[in-house]
This record gives C-alpha cells, sequence and structure tokens, in this order.
C-alpha cells in the first residue's frame, strides 16, 4: 500500500521538499539580507519593538503544499475510479483509507520538520532563544494548516455526492479559517497542543467519504 | 468508527455554526455608539463630554448638568488641551487659576497616556535593550546587547555574537543583589526606544513584589527601590518618562488602586477607584492642575479628575456603556494579543 502511494506521489514529494525547504531557506535569505545591510542589532531591534518574526512568506505555504498532495493522491484515484478496486483487497475499507492517509500524514510531518530543522539552524546561530522561538512558534499554526488542507481536501475529494462535497469544501474552509484568525506572533502558543490534536481529530472524517463511497452514493 | 466520524464532523459544524453565525448577525447590525470621550475642566469644575448628536451626527460638547457649550467656549474652558489652538487665535490667557503659564510651560507639562490591556496580555519577548541613560551624544543610542532576568540574575546578550557578556552580567546582578533584588523579577517596565528625551531605563517589580528602578548611567548601573507602604502587594508597574519628569510611572496593587510613582521615590495613591490592567483600558490626559483619568471596563467609563500636585479626587464620572451585540464563540479579542476559542 505505501509502496503504492510513494510511486504515485513521488514527483510531486520531491518538488513539495524542493519548494518548501526553498521557501525557507528564502526567510533565512532575507534576514541574512537584512544582517548584512543593517547588522544584527537592528535585527533584534524590529523583532522587539516591531513584531518582525522574518517567516511571514511561508505563511500559506505548508496550506498549498498540504492541499496538492491530497489532490495528487487521491483526485487521480477517484477519476480513474481506481479506489474502488483497491476497496475491493481483502482488507477492511477503513485499514485501506487510514494507512493512505497515514502516508499522506507521515510525508507532510517529515517535511514539516525538515522545514523547522532548517530555520533553526540558521536562526539559533544569529538569534537568541526567545527570538527564535517566536520565530517557529508563529509558523506552527501555519504547519498545523497544512496538515489540516491535506486531511480536509482528501475528505471532500473522496466524497462521491457533488452536493455533499461543496458541503464538505465550505467547513473545510472555514476549519481553516481558524489557522489564520490571528496576525500576533506566537499567539496562538497556549492553544496549539489543542489545536493538533484538533487536526489529527479530521483525520475520521475521510471513514464518512469512504463509507458512503463504499455504499455506492453517487 | 463511522460513529465516532460523524460525532466529529456535527462537533465540527456545532463550533462553526457558534462562531460564525453570530458574527454574521453582529457584522450586518449597526453597532451602538458609545461616546467615551470626556475631559474635565478645572474652570468650569465640571467634566466637559462629547457627543455626536443630530442627522448629521455633529460633535457637540455638553457639562455634565446638560449645558452646551460651544466650540470657542470648549476651547477656552480647557486652555491647557486646546493651547495650540488658543495660541494661533491670539486667545490664549496670561494665568490660569492666577498662575502666570506660557505655552511651552503647558506643552512640556501636558501628559497624555494610553494603557491597553493587549500590551500585556500578549506572549511578549522577555529581552530589553538597556540604553544609556548618560549618553556622551544628546541623542540616545541603542545598546550593542540586550538583559534577560533568569532565577538567578540579569544576563546581558551580546548581539554580535548572541553570547552572555559574563562581566557586565556579574556586575549588574552584584548591583541589584546589594540593594536586596529577589531573583526572578515578576514584571519589567521600559520605554525600549531611542526616539524620546531621555532614558529612565526600566521598573521591576523582584520575587517579593519590591519595586526597583535600574537603569543605566555612564555605564554603570543604577539601582534605586521604592519604599513601599506596608500591606501594599503591587502587581503590575508602568515606565513612563513625562517630558516635564514630573513623576516615573504608574503602579497597580492586589486591590486594583492605582498609583504613581513619583520622581522623588514615593509611591503615591490616587482617587481612581479601581482599574484592572488586564481588562481595563486606561486613559490619563493631564496638564499642571488636574488629570483626567478614563478607565474603560466591559460595562462603563469610569472618568476620574485628579488633581495634578497630590492626585486626590477632585470629581468623577460614571457611564454606562450600551451592548447589544449577540454573544458567541470568538477566537481573538480586543484585550489580548492570544489565539483560542472563548465565549
Amino acid at each position: 500500500m505505501y509502496y503504492k502511494e510513494w510511486i504515485k506521489t513521488r514527483w510531486y514529494l520531491l518538488l513539495m521538499f524542493l519548494s518548501t525547504s526553498g521557501f525557507a531557506g528564502y526567510c533565512l535569505l532575507r534576514l541574512h539580507r537584512v544582517i548584512a545591510l543593517k547588522g544584527i542589532g537592528h535585527v533584534w531591534e524590529i523583532m522587539l519593538t516591531h513584531d518582525v518574526v522574518f517567516v511571514d512568506y511561508l505563511k500559506y505555504v505548508p496550506l498549498v503544499a498540504g492541499l496538492l498532495l491530497a489532490v495528487v493522491q487521491f483526485a487521480p484515484e477517484m477519476y480513474h475510479k481506481c479506489l474502488k478496486l483497491t476497496l475491493h483487497l481483502p482488507v477492511s475499507h477503513l485499514t485501506v483509507i487510514t494507512q493512505m492517509l497515514g502516508f499522506g500524514v507521515a510525508i507532510v510531518l517529515v517535511c514539516d520538520i525538515l522545514n523547522f530543522i532548517i530555520l533553526w539552524s540558521y536562526m539559533h546561530q544569529v538569534l537568541a532563544y526567545e527570538l527564535w522561538s517566536r520565530c517557529l512558534l508563529t509558523a506552527l499554526p501555519w504547519y498545523l494548516a497544512g496538515l489540516a488542507a491535506y486531511l480536509l481536501a482528501a475528505w471532500t475529494i473522496l466524497e462521491p455526492d457533488w452536493r455533499r462535497r461543496v458541503f464538505n469544501l465550505l467547513v473545510s474552509l472555514l476549519v481553516i479559517k481558524i489557522y489564520f484568525i490571528s496576525d500576533a506572533p506566537a499567539s496562538y502558543n497556549g492553544f496549539l497542543p489543542y489545536l493538533s490534536v484538533f487536526t489529527l481529530a479530521l483525520l475520521p472524517l475521510n471513514w464518512i467519504s469512504i463509507a458512503r463511497f463504499k455504499e455506492g452514493k453517487e | 468508527m463511522r460513529k465516532i466520524a460523524d460525532f466529529i464532523l456535527c462537533f465540527i459544524v456545532l463550533v462553526l455554526l457558534v462562531w460564525q453565525l453570530p458574527w454574521l448577525i453582529n457584522f450586518l447590525r449597526t453597532p451602538d455608539s458609545n461616546n467615551t470621550f470626556a475631559l474635565y475642566s478645572s474652570l468650569a469644575d465640571d467634566f466637559i463630554c462629547n457627543q455626536f448628536v443630530g442627522e448629521d451626527k455633529k460633535l457637540h460638547r455638553y457639562g455634565t448638568d446638560g449645558r452646551e457649550y460651544s466650540t470657542a467656549e470648549t476651547d477656552s474652558l480647557l486652555p491647557c488641551f486646546f493651547m495650540r489652538q488658543l495660541v494661533a487665535d491670539g486667545r490664549f490667557p496670561d494665568s490660569i487659576h492666577g498662575r502666570a503659564v506660557t505655552p511651552h510651560e503647558v506643552l512640556q507639562t501636558n501628559i497624555s497616556i494610553r494603557l491597553n490591556p493587549r500590551d500585556i496580555n500578549g506572549n511578549n519577548i522577555a529581552l530589553y535593550p538597556l540604553i544609556e541613560s548618560m549618553p556622551k551624544r544628546v541623542d540616545l543610542e541603542w545598546p550593542d546587547d540586550m538583559f534577560r532576568i533568569t532565577d538567578t540574575g540579569i544576563e546581558f546578550i551580546k548581539m554580535e555574537t548572541n553570547e552572555v557578556k559574563t562581566q557586565k552580567s556579574r556586575l549588574f546582578t552584584e548591583a541589584l543583589q546589594e540593594k536586596g533584588f529577589s531573583f526572578p523579577a515578576l514584571w519589567v517596565s521600559g520605554n525600549p526606544s531611542v526616539r524620546k528625551a531621555y532614558d529612565e531605563g526600566y521598573l521591576i517589580l523582584d520575587a517579593q513584589h519590591r519595586l526597583f528602578h535600574l537603569k543605566r548611567c555612564a555605564g554603570r548601573p543604577f539601582v534605586h527601590e521604592f519604599p513601599i507602604p506596608e500591606g501594599v502587594i503591587l502587581t503590575h508597574v508602568f515606565a513612563i518618562e513625562p517630558a516635564a519628569r514630573q513623576f516615573r510611572g504608574l503602579a497597580v496593587d492586589t486591590e486594583n488602586r492605582l498609583y504613581v510613582l513619583t520622581s522623588d521615590y514615593r509611591i503615591a495613591l490616587t482617587g481612581v477607584e479601581s482599574f484592572q490592567p488586564v481588562t481595563d483600558r486606561l486613559m490619563i490626559l493631564g496638564n499642571m492642575f488636574d488629570w483626567t483619568v478614563s478607565v474603560l471596563d466591559d460595562y462603563a467609563i469610569h472618568h476620574y479628575a485628579l488633581d495634578a500636585t497630590d492626585y486626590h479626587l477632585i470629581r468623577r464620572l460614571d457611564r454606562t456603556l450600551s451592548d447589544s451585540s449577540l454573544p458567541g464563540l470568538h477566537f481573538t479579542s480586543g484585550d489580548d494579543r492570544f489565539c483560542y476559542p472563548r465565549f
């Protein structure tokens, strides 16, 4: 199952890793340019007095990456009617879909961790703990939004009924909005553990779509 | 399994409805207009309140007895607040309350302070630049380091290398300990900016709720403790650097009483009945004769007229606020910079 998912998505995964890492690298390049032009003191000053976090360009990158992963992984299954065949394997259909989603969640998490390692590796050298941790914690809800976007997009794509798909889309948009309500740096800190659990709790929504698919809803 | 998934979906839809429906209804409705601005006039011995009335919602000014004042009358009754207008009209008085005044003196002694709960309710960075208070040049200069206060002392971090300056850290830690400072700090307040006339460093509450003033003078630490009256436990302090250096800041205790930290290191109790920094907004517009202190909470606005010399209460005006907005789930609030669900 995992090999099948790997074959299906491997080129997109390469693109996803390269592009998200590229955006993370670009944020660091901007930080490095400001240091080179105005000095490190200026960076500390604007972070302290103007709420600058230098990771703004990453805001919607994990969201788009997660969304596209779901499209690449599940849209061909629906379009070519491959899912029907997959669900005829001698395994529970819930196990099958959970394994497929587990593959995607693992990929998104690995990509997120890689991005955070890239950001931390430079930031911790030039910024105090209070500053670099603030940058990373500001970006964390955006990365959770990427995971949520993947799970919600899969839920919407796997839904067999078009009318219900519109409903799923509407719910998904409002859920995604939760991750982008506040622009204040590190404002989600206290809410992050609950938001993480909430994000993972979006996975079972896909069971509804699969059950409806099995029931033959069109 | 399907039941669990259905339950999660129902829960999510319910949360989204409780969040978005009240927001939509409140957005479509015209909000109540609460006119909250009032200033005390010592010449009229009354508050002058702004109100937008009539079809065109034009600004009118009334006394608490309902008497309407014209724009020119208001300017004359609030000569310190409308000083520039009176000077432009050639109507600025030579004396106020028998005291000779000049526009420059009024400009120097006027104060305008705003405290918003958003400023303290947030994940603020616990790093502070200690600006040189006695610079060789006229302008203040941003230092090459910032300090943090740990459980055991004060640490200066050199920005260029991101390393702790051990010698300077030890010097300032010992200076604080000599004055009886107990680490860690409960509250640190300063104005980290070089775009100001002078710098007075930081006001710091130590672990025992004792209040200290820390600044850097010619590279050396200056530490002074404020003697706190018995029974008073300060919870919040706000460092303020007014142009005329009349005072050093404001403080609030566990009973929500407001104090002025005077320039001679006294803690003067004001006539403000209650101010909770974590929920209330505070605005002070003051001059050399009196201060108008406005405290805005969820239900009302309280205006206090205080004497500018000893901060005793002269007059008080309370106005309840009308709020017809539909309650619902919110993730953000005007009172803080956190994001989490709350009703």
